[in-house]
Parts: structure tokens; sequence; C-alpha cells
């Protein structure tokens, strides 16, 4: 494949520095490349002249674009795949490998692919592998092994993505000539502008243009030096969302691999030129045959040869263009080939790994090894599509224009139309101050919105719309495919014949012929196939391009890394103030929600039978808390709370259940009286965050009159129950202020006090259904006040416990837990707590659902059951089955209870089953059935509560 | 029985100290861009049916006593002031209407970032448009930054960029190295709690 | 990612506050049929266009109500809740 150096002497506009080199390897072997040369461009100047195969039928492929949108140039460098080879600048030490190709590069055993094409035509993933079913583990084998892309170890190491917001004025999207100055125009109108663009460089087809040099070089300096302009270039705007929420890809931030930059744009103006586009004709992805545009760039910009003899195709002045390059750099024209006066080539021969001939359509053959094609050109209106507009067709300029943009959208640049780069620039300056204009509008209508905000500058005297000149539209022939079939799509190898045979089998609109042939979804995204596909689906149905319209372009724009996505992790993650004891002592944690608690310190069923018989301690600091101050608090309770709750005295606490409008248990815990005024409402965990808007809720639009403020005070507070036999001793050593005697501080009581000198708040309750106290003291003291806690204990056996232990012992009690023993669609009454629900209050969330509850039967109901066997613990999930196997309910909580040798479970049975002694049947996992018995009591340990109330 | 120690959830960079009750590092940064922990400072939010202290929602401003009156909210405040001074916060505030205060020093965590970038770094992380048109000094509001909700408090320091950043106290290490961690191309430096803030 | 008005503080990320649903009017519990209290909780018009919806805002921590247009995205008012005159913002 190397046929020696094709590196031309210095060119004037070149952009590789000659005075250093870069050393990389390409498919094992030594290359060497200048700083500035793409990946591609050094393989090229080395004669390589083949970097792929295709997708599909693992034909070798070359150049096309020599540009970001090369598809047959993706590589893998390092361990980072799909890189775009002709896009990327090399660098010393990389070490790059062809993608698609198994063995080799020069030999591919896919390629067999070719000759049982009739195989691979349309649709052929739906034909070829759909049957039968059983065969498809093999089928995925070997297709992964023809899988396109590259590949990724799992323990790669990857630079870092990250993520940054961005609010500029004004994004445009393109850093050509039309890009450059509207954002000056902008800039210098006032606003903050971000200038995006995917090449190394600014400057668009001017970088590639001698004659323009001087005055492109002006143009980037005035860029550079406006600090009113952030320059973002190797970067790619990915994406337009609602109200211009613009995602660009950055690749040129140091110290990061990719960084996605979301700007909010008060205005984006999209100057994504002209993609140049590959005409359809056999051979036509043959390495050396090439866009025009592909020739000037690889000879201008980095001086290289692309052939030594050429036949080129031209309907425009860039093919023009690039047939003064190729006689510059010495490559023979063999012919040129007028498509503006109806000329066109048919064929390309030669082997699979180049060109050798051209067959002409007037019948001549005319060797040569590098065919260039000047066709025409594809408006990239992909973020125009984005915002909404639908493209239409101009069949005298032969491409999509945009008509209908949104207000915060402008366009400009060969995207809108033609000209001399006179009207070009007055265009785009037109588009700039008329951007400036709307985002100064939008910005001083956000400041005045935005209390945090500085005063709006007032409106200067220059306000009116600016008038933006139309531009013309220069005549081009259409030139879509010639009387051959070729290639459309490159990146998935579809064919101008695949696409009439989807056609012929009824997929006879360009979105279904789209999404059967796959063509326009690869990696260049519909940049180069687009058009060129709806033209030949249009032949096909005998109907106008402008009948059969373009696909919708969705984002993204340019395909973007999973890395660049996901930026670096934020994942918010909750301590408590003890964090750091439980850490010290062994604690294996327990991922809750956001929250790390300890879920055991070694054993958690030693730890229920420390609770049971001396006492234990466990924190419960992210048990939700909100402070509730007001006259109107026990209003508030009485909404929320299916129980009661007004005669609820200072010093007194309640357990309550809330309950949505759809009767269906939302959350529980205990409210405490602590004055007058004031209580504290506790919530689950996990229930925190809904609670409080639920609360707020209710305050704020059903009822605004009542005065009622909720403070959440969740970590105010480090909460630790301390509980067991041995708990008032212990508690009696280190607590000042509170009289601890039974009869002084009794069962569901709060009381405020001091604990090892701080001051706290307790009530007992009972949870694990011993004698207990919760203690609340403000949070930067919860680290001392627990730790005094196991000094002051330690001769009584105090140990900590963790959330597992507490699991048991709830169950041990029959406690259920909203959200596991109840769910989405469990109303109040099936949660057993029918002595709770006070259907003659006024009105409380759910009332007329619980009303309508308690006069049916049929529901479910939460009960305690035990397997006969006490040796089995039916897995969490296991289901209640009738005779005849049908589904009657499941366990939803079940442990091996330390405390009475046993299994135990809570369940949701059928009403019919639900009756206490009543004996139900559970399918394990396994499909083993196990009798299990309906107990009378929720509780399975102590039901009367002697040991809590205690 | 020694004295109790108030603990910041965020654990101090040695050496630590102890400074009003509190445990605060004693670390010192030179850093042009400085994170510090000032979960110290007493915090106090007052709600109220009146217009109090004459501090709009999104605004902040220092009281005559050097006390930061933050507008958190519609009707809502928030107090900061020196540690310890809670009580002396909430006594000031006095009766009006239908006014209720809640000392949340202890369940807060509040940060402060300093430096000439500190804005540019703040935009790695929160998605609310901190420029100088958008949020002047003065500004307050509330956004998640790094994805927990939090108070975000432009309070310049000697004409430096400044920002207090107030969260659940529980979120309050999580939020410190997540900062720290996107800080570090900014060069940011640690710097410990001193009775100047 | 839309804009949302938030009466109290401007155009916000719409990742900043909540949907809540349609803005709808709850039943007087004491004399409601079930047929009416369930079309309050489940029958919402979804329309194509114009809507009345109530939003939460994670940042004021306030209840607004806002009108949309469902098919344009564009919020034409917001409001405080339970007061039907839009009001200016602030």
């Amino acid at each position: 494949m190397s046929s020696g150096s094709r590196r031309l002497t210095p060119q004037a506009v070149e952009v590789i520095d000659r005075a250093n080199s870069v050393g990389f390897t390409f498919d094992g072997r030594s290359y060497s490349g200048h700083p500035g040369d793409s990946i591609v461009s050094a393989l090229l100047a080395s004669g390589v002249t083949v970097f792929s195969r295709s997708y599909k039928y693992h034909r070798p492929r070359g150049v096309l674009t020599a540009g970001f949108h090369d598809p047959g140039c993706m590589m893998q460098v390092g361990d980072e795949p799909n890189v775009r080879g002709s896009h990327r600048l090399v660098e010393d030490g990389m070490v790059v490998s062809s993608q698609n190709r198994w063995p080799s590069l020069r030999f591919d055993v896919a390629a067999a692919n070719h000759a049982v094409g009739r195989f691979l035509t349309a649709g052929f993933y739906y034909k070829t592998f759909i049957k039968p079913q059983p065969l498809w583990p093999a089928y995925e084998k070997i297709l992964s092994r023809f899988a396109p892309g590259g590949r990724m170890s799992a323990d790669s190491v990857h630079g870092r993505y990250d993520h940054r917001f961005a609010h500029p004025d004004v994004v445009v999207a393109g850093g050509g000539p039309a890009g450059m100055l509207a954002a000056l125009a902008a800039a210098e109108a006032g606003a903050t502008v971000m200038l995006v663009e995917e090449e190394h460089a600014l400057g668009g087809h001017l970088r590639y243009e001698p004659s323009q040099h001087k005055d492109l070089a002006t143009i980037v300096g005035r860029v550079a030096g406006h600090p009113n302009i952030e320059v973002l270039t190797d970067s790619v705007v990915t994406g337009r969302y609602d109200d211009n929420w613009v995602a660009i890809c950055q690749r040129n931030h140091p110290g990061v691999f990719e960084r996605l930059i979301k700007a909010r744009a008060k205005v984006l103006v999209v100057a994504a030129g002209l993609v140049e586009r590959p005409y359809v004709f056999a051979g036509n992805d043959k390495p050396g045959v090439m866009l025009s545009t592909a020739v000037r760039r690889l000879i201008n910009l980095w001086a290289v040869k692309p052939g030594e003899r050429a036949v080129v195709l031209t309907a425009n002045t860039t093919g023009d263009a690039a047939v003064e390059d190729l006689e510059r750099a010495g490559v023979a024209i063999a012919a040129v080939v007028d498509g503006r006066r109806g000329h066109t080539v048919v064929r390309a021969r030669g082997p699979k790994t180049g060109v050798k001939s051209v067959e002409l359509a007037d019948g001549s053959t005319v060797e040569a090894d590098l065919v260039v094609t000047a066709v025409g050109w594809t408006a990239p209106t992909s973020l125009l599509n984005m915002a909404g507009d639908r493209p239409r067709y101009d069949p005298a300029a032969a491409r999509f224009f945009a008509c209908d943009l949104p207000a915060n959208v402008l366009a400009t640049g060969g995207i809108t139309g033609d000209g001399t780069l006179d009207q070009l620039a007055e265009h785009a300056q037109a588009v700039g101050r008329e951007a400036a204009r709307r985002s100064l509008t939008t910005r001083r209508q956000w400041q005045a919105a935005r209390p945090w905000a500085a005063s709006p500058q007032p409106e200067t005297d220059d306000v009116s719309p600016q008038a933006i000149p139309d531009l013309p539209r220069h005549p081009h022939p259409e030139m879509f495919r010639s009387t051959s079939h070729g290639i459309v799509d490159f990146s998935e190898d579809v064919s101008s014949k695949d696409l009439v045979a989807a056609v012929a089998e009824g997929f006879n609109s360009i979105e279904l012929a789209k999404r059967y042939t796959t063509a326009t979804m690869g990696p260049t995204q519909g940049k180069l196939e687009t058009v060129n596909a709806v033209a030949v689906v249009a032949e096909a149905i005998d109907r106008t391009i402008e009948d059969v319209g373009t696909t919708v372009w969705r984002p993204p724009y340019a395909p973007i890394t999973l890395g660049a996505l996901g930026g670096r992790s934020h994942e918010p993650t909750r301590y408590s103030p003890m964090q750091s004891w439980h850490q010290a002592n062994g604690a294996k944690p327990l991922v809750a929600g956001q929250w790390i608690r300890p879920d055991h310190y070694g054993d958690p069923e030693a730890e229920v039978r420390n609770v049971r018989e001396n006492v234990g301690i466990i924190d419960v600091t992210p048990l939700g808390k909100l402070d509730l101050r007001g006259p109107d608090v026990s209003r508030l309770l009485e909404q929320v709370y299916v129980n009661r709750w007004a005669k609820l005295g200072v010093g007194g606490v309640r357990y309550g259940v809330m309950c949505a409008e759809d009767g269906v248990v939302l959350d529980d815990g205990v409210t405490g009286r602590l004055a007058d005024d004031r209580y504290l409402m506790t919530t689950t965990s996990s229930g925190a965050g809904t609670v409080w808007e639920w609360v707020e809720n209710w305050l704020q639009t059903e009822h605004p009159d009542w005065r009622v403020v909720v403070t959440p005070m969740t970590t105010s507070y480090a909460s630790m129950n301390v509980a067991g036999p041995k708990v008032r001793t212990l508690l009696e050593r280190i607590v000042e202020d509170i009289d601890l005697s039974p009869d002084a501080f009794g069962y569901m009581n709060v009381r405020q006090g001091r604990i090892a000198g701080v001051d706290c708040f307790m009530w007992r309750i009972g949870f694990t259904g011993e004698l207990s106290y919760e203690i609340h003291v403000p949070a930067g003291y919860g680290l001392d006040v627990w730790e005094a806690i196991l000094e002051a204990g330690a001769d009584l056996g105090i140990g900590a416990f963790g959330v597992e232990a507490q699991r048991i012992m709830r169950l041990e009690k029959g406690h259920f837990i909203v959200g596991q023993d109840t769910d989405g669609l469990m109303q109040g009454f099936s949660a057993g707590i029918d002595w709770l629900i006070k259907l003659d209050k006024d009105d409380f969330a759910g009332k007329p659902e619980l009303t309508w509850q308690s006069q049916r039967t049929g529901d479910v109901r939460v009960v305690a059951l035990q397997p006969v066997d006490g040796t089995v613990v039916p897995l969490e999930a296991s289901q209640i089955v009738d005779g005849s196997g049908a589904i009657m309910g499941r366990v939803t909580s079940s442990r091996m209870s330390p405390t009475l040798g046993r299994s135990i479970c809570l369940g949701v049975v059928a009403e019919n089953l639900a009756t206490a002694g009543s004996v139900v049947t559970i399918r394990l996992p396994d499909g083993d059935l196990v009798k299990a018995r309906v107990m009378e009591h929720h509780a399975h340990f102590d039901p009367e509560g002697t040991r809590l109330r205690g | 029985m020694a004295d109790p120690i108030a603990r910041s959830p965020i654990r101090p960079l040695e050496p630590s100290t102890i400074l009003e009750g509190w445990e605060v590092s004693g670390a010192r940064s030179q850093a042009p861009l400085t994170i510090c922990d000032v979960t110290p400072l007493a915090k106090v939010t007052v709600r109220s049916d009146q217009d109090l202290f004459d501090v709009a929602y999104g605004r902040a401003r220092r009281d005559e006593h050097g006390t930061l009156v933050v507008g958190s909210a519609p009707q809502e405040w928030l107090l900061v002031g020196s540690p310890g001074s809670a009580e002396v916060l909430t006594e000031r505030v006095g009766d009006h209407g239908f006014t209720v205060v809640v000392d949340i020093t202890h369940g807060r965590a509040m940060l402060r970032l300093t430096g000439a970038e500190a804005a540019t770094m703040l935009a790695k992380v929160c998605a609310v448009d901190l420029g100088d048109h958008m949020a002047p000094n003065g500004a307050a509001f509330r956004a998640p930054v790094v994805a927990v909700v939090t108070d975000v408090i432009r309070d310049d320091q000697d004409s430096t960029p400044s920002y207090l950043l107030h969260c659940e106290r529980s979120s309050g290490q999580y939020l410190f190295d997540a900062l720290t961690d996107a800080g570090a191309e900014f060069g940011l430096g640690v710097d410990g709690f001193t009775a100047r803030h | 990612m839309l804009l949302v008005p938030c009466p109290w503080c401007g155009p916000r990320n719409a990742s900043d506050l909540r949907y809540v649903g349609e803005t709808s009017r709850r039943p007087d519990p004491a004399s409601v049929t079930p047929a009416e209290w369930r079309a309050y909780l489940y029958d919402h018009a979804n329309p194509a266009g114009p809507t009345t919806e109530t939003w939460y805002c994670r940042g004021c921590r306030r209840f607004f109500v806002a009108e949309r247009d469902t098919v344009t995205n564009v919020f034409t008012s917001s409001r405080p809740p339970g007061r039907q005159n839009p009001e200016e913002p602030r």
C-alpha cells in the first residue's frame, strides 16, 4: 500500500510545522509526520491510502472528505475507539490502528461478504438473522466480530471528562468567514459570544484558499483580540434543545479529554457552512475517489499529493479550483469532466484498494488513480431542524434551504445562500448585529425577571431590528447519481441499489427507507448522504426531491462520547455526624437513597440479642424531620394525617400515617408537640423530601390562610435511638433536667433537657419493641454525645446496632415499612391501620377514597405470617398462591427472628385469607411450596407491648 | 464532663483547633482561589408575613451589626453572624406580626469560595448564570450545585469575588469534596476558618 | 432544557422545578361522588395547545400556576397559586 512520500514542497497556507517531526505507528508499522498533520494526512504523505474496512461489506476505504466527517477514516488511537483520523492531529508516540478489519487490513475475512452481497442488501439484519430464534447466541458471536467501531478495555485509563455551564448572549455554530464576522458584529454590539468551530483553527473554507489568506488572518486576529468572544476550536455544537439550551462538545480544554458545555444561548447563530456532497456511481467508495474539497485541503493545508493522475468531475468553482491545485501539485490531469455541460463519470475501475481507470458517460475510459468530484453541496441544517425548521429544496440551487426559524435562532453563510465574499460578509454582519440586538433584549428581560440580577441597562437608541439582506442563490446542476449504482451512505455501507430495493419492498417514503436501510444513521449523521438518499428514493418512486423532502435531523449533530455526556460523577452522598465513628468501628455501609448508613457492625443477630437483653444504640439521623411552627399546626396535622391530632398536648408524641389523595399510604412517623405552637414531625428517611413538598402544597395551594412555617431539620439534629431493658439506668447517668421515671416520662412523651452537657429533646417510642428513647441533639454535637452514651453504658453492655438489626426487631414487632410492606396501590385500610383512620374527621388527604374503601370488600390486607416450618425463611417477594397456583399475595418482609428462634414474615394477602389462623401457601423461588399461618397480631413478639411501656 | 465540641460535617484539614467551641481547620492557603468551611457561623432563618430587614428576595447585604442578611426566598431571610451569635440574632429579629425564627446553625453546612476565578469554577457545577449582569455582588439564589440544593450568596471580599454556599448539613462533606475536585484545575486551596469570616 | 418562568425567580431551568400537573380544583370531600373524585385524581385534559398547570420551584420553594402551550412550549403567564389574574412577577 505504501508508495513512497507524497509530501509536496512547502505550500503557501500549509499548517504543518516542517521543522519538527512526530513519530507514530499505524497497525504496528512506524510512520512520521509533522505537528499540524492529521493522522490521515501524515499517513497519506507516507503513501498509505487505505484506512479502514467498510461497515458491512468490509471494502477498503480511503480518504473521502479529508475533514471532520470523513467516514472511512475512523480509527483506534491507543484504547480510544472511533477517532476521526482525518481530523485528529497526530501526536508523537500515538499508537493508531484501523478498525473493522479481521484479521488484518490487507486480508479481511469479512470482505467475503462482498461475494455473498445479495444477503446483505436492504434490511439484511431483519431478514437474515430473525429466525430461527435459538440461533441468536451464535449470530451474536459472529456479528460482534464484524461489528463496526473500535474496542476499549475495561481497565483503560482515560483522561477526565468534564462539564461546564455557560450563558453566552450568542452562540455561533461555525467558525468560517460568516461565523467569524457574525461573532464580531455581535460582540461589537455588546453581546458576549461563544464561537464554536469543529476544525482546529478558525477560517472554514478560507483556510485552504491561498488568495484569501491575508483577509482571513485579519479577521481571525480581530476575533482573537475581542474580549467578548470566547473561541472554541476542535469543538462541536451537538444539539439545540428547548429555549436554546445548546450542547457543545469541546475537545481543546487542557487537562480533560472532552468537556460538554451546556450553554443557555439567548440567540443561536447557525453558520455551519456547506458540506460537499459525494457523487453516487459505481466504485465511488474506492480509495482514490475524493471530493474536491478533500483535494484542496490535502494539497493546501498539509502539502500532500492526493494522487498521480486525476479525473476531475466538476460542476462548480470549487471543482475548478481543485483542478488548479492539482496542477500546481504536479498531478497529471487525465480529464476534466464538466458537469455543467451534462458530462459525467459512470464507473471507477481497479483493484479493491484503488482506482486504475475511469469510465466516462461518453463511453471512453481514462487511466487515472484519482477521481475528484465536485457535484454540489449539502446544507447541514441539523441545528435549524432541531429548532423546528423543515428546510425546503430549491432545485435551481440543488440544495435545501431553511425557511422558518424561531426568533432566537438565526442563520448565515453558505447555509443561507451564495454570493461574493463581500455579500456574505454583509449578511453575516447584519445577522451578528441582529443576534446582539435580540439577545440583549432577552438579557434585559431576564434581568428584570430575576430578583438577584443587576438592574438592566436602559435600552440604547439603536434598537430597531436590523435589515438582513437576502443572499443570492447561485444556479447549480442537480447531480446526485450517475447512470450506475454506488454507495450512498459510506458509514453504513448503504448503496443506491439498496434504497431502490427498499422502495420496491414497499418502504416508499424517505423516513421508512432510512430506517429500513439505516442510511443516514451512521457516524456522519446524514451530512454526506441524506440528500443523495432523498434523490435516489425520489427517483425510485418517480417524485421530485421537493415532494419527498428531507428526513428530520435530530441531535446529535455529530456523534458524542458517553464520557462527555457523563462528565464527572455527581452523585450526592449524605452522612450523619457519627459517620467517622461508624467507619472506625467496622460498620458495613448500607446505601439507602443518598444516605450511607451502618447496615451492621459484624453480627446483626447478636446486635438484636444485645438490645433485647441489655441496651443498644442506633444512629437514626436520616429520619426525616420537619419543624412546624405557628398557631395552625394542628389543623395542618389533621389535614395530612389520617388520625386525630387536636388533643395532642405539649409533651405528647403521636404516631401518624399519611395517605395521598388516592387513599394510598404515603408515609408514616411520629410527631411530637414541643411547645404550644411548635411541633416536630418525623417522616421516613426516604420520604422526607416528598412529605416536605406535600405539606407545603397543602399550605400554599389549599390553605394559604393557615399560619404555619415549615423548616426542614433532618440533619439539624443528630438522632439516636437508645433501646433495651437497661436504657433507663444508662440515661440516668448522663441526662440532666429530665425526670426519666416512668411516671414522669411515659411512653409516647417528649421531654427537653440535656444529655452529656448538650441541649436535647428525647421521646419515648418503640420501633424496636424495647423500652427506648430517641434522642435528638444539635448535629454538631452528635459525635460527642454518641461517644458519651457508649462510654456511660460500657458496663451495661451497650453496643451499637445497625439498620439490619433494627429491621429484624421491627419485623418481630410487626411494624410495616412504607414502600416495602405497602406499595403504590395499597390504600390505608389494607395496611391494617383501621384503628388509626378517623373517617369522622371533617377532612383529611385521601378521606373520600378511604371512606369508599371502608365500604367495600375484596381488597388486600397486610398480615403477619409464620411459616409452619420455622426454619424456612421465604425470600421477600415470594408469592402466596392458592390451590390452583393463582397468586393471592406475596411475602413483603421476612427474617429469622433471633428472639423467637423461628422465621417470621409480613405479607400481603387477599382479604379472604387474612383471618387469623388461616394457613396460606407460599411458593418459594425454586418452586417449592411451604405453608404459613396468618397471625392474630402484626407483632410476633410481645404483642401487648409490655416491654416498651416499662 | 469536658465541654462538648461542635463539629462541622466537613473533616477539618490538619492542623485542627478549637474556635468558639467549634473544631476548625487551622490551615492557611495563599492560593488565588480558596475554599473555606465556614459552618461555625451562626445561621438563623426567619419567616414572616411582614417585610423585615428591607432586604428583598434575591438580595443579600450586611446590616449595621455586620450580620449578613440574605433574602433567601419570598418572605424568608437567612441571617449569618459570627459563631455563637444565634441567640443574639434571634432576639434582634423582635416581634412583628407572624414571625418564626429557627436556628439552623447545626442543620446546614456553609462554604466560602473566594477568588477571581470563583465564578468560572462554579460555572462547572452550577447551571445558574453567575455573570455580573445576572448575579452581581449581593445576589442570592437557591439552585443545585454539584446536584445538591444550595443557597448561593455572592458576598465579595475586598472586591474579590466570593460566594457563600449553604446546604443541608449531611451533604456538606460531599459538596466540599466535589468542589475541591472541580477546583483542582484552578489550583483551589483549602483555607481554615478564622474569626474574620 | 425548557425555561420555566417562576413568578418569583424569573426564568429557571426546568430541572430546578417539579411539574406537579394540570391545575385542578379539589372537590369538597363531604359531598363528592366517586366519579367526581376520580375525575379530579385521574382525568386530565392533556390538550395539544394551551393548558394551565401547577409547578413547584425548588429554588424559592413556591408552588405556582402557569399557562403553557403544549405544542410550542411557550409559556404565556405564570402566577402564584389560587389567584385568578396574572400578576406582575415579584
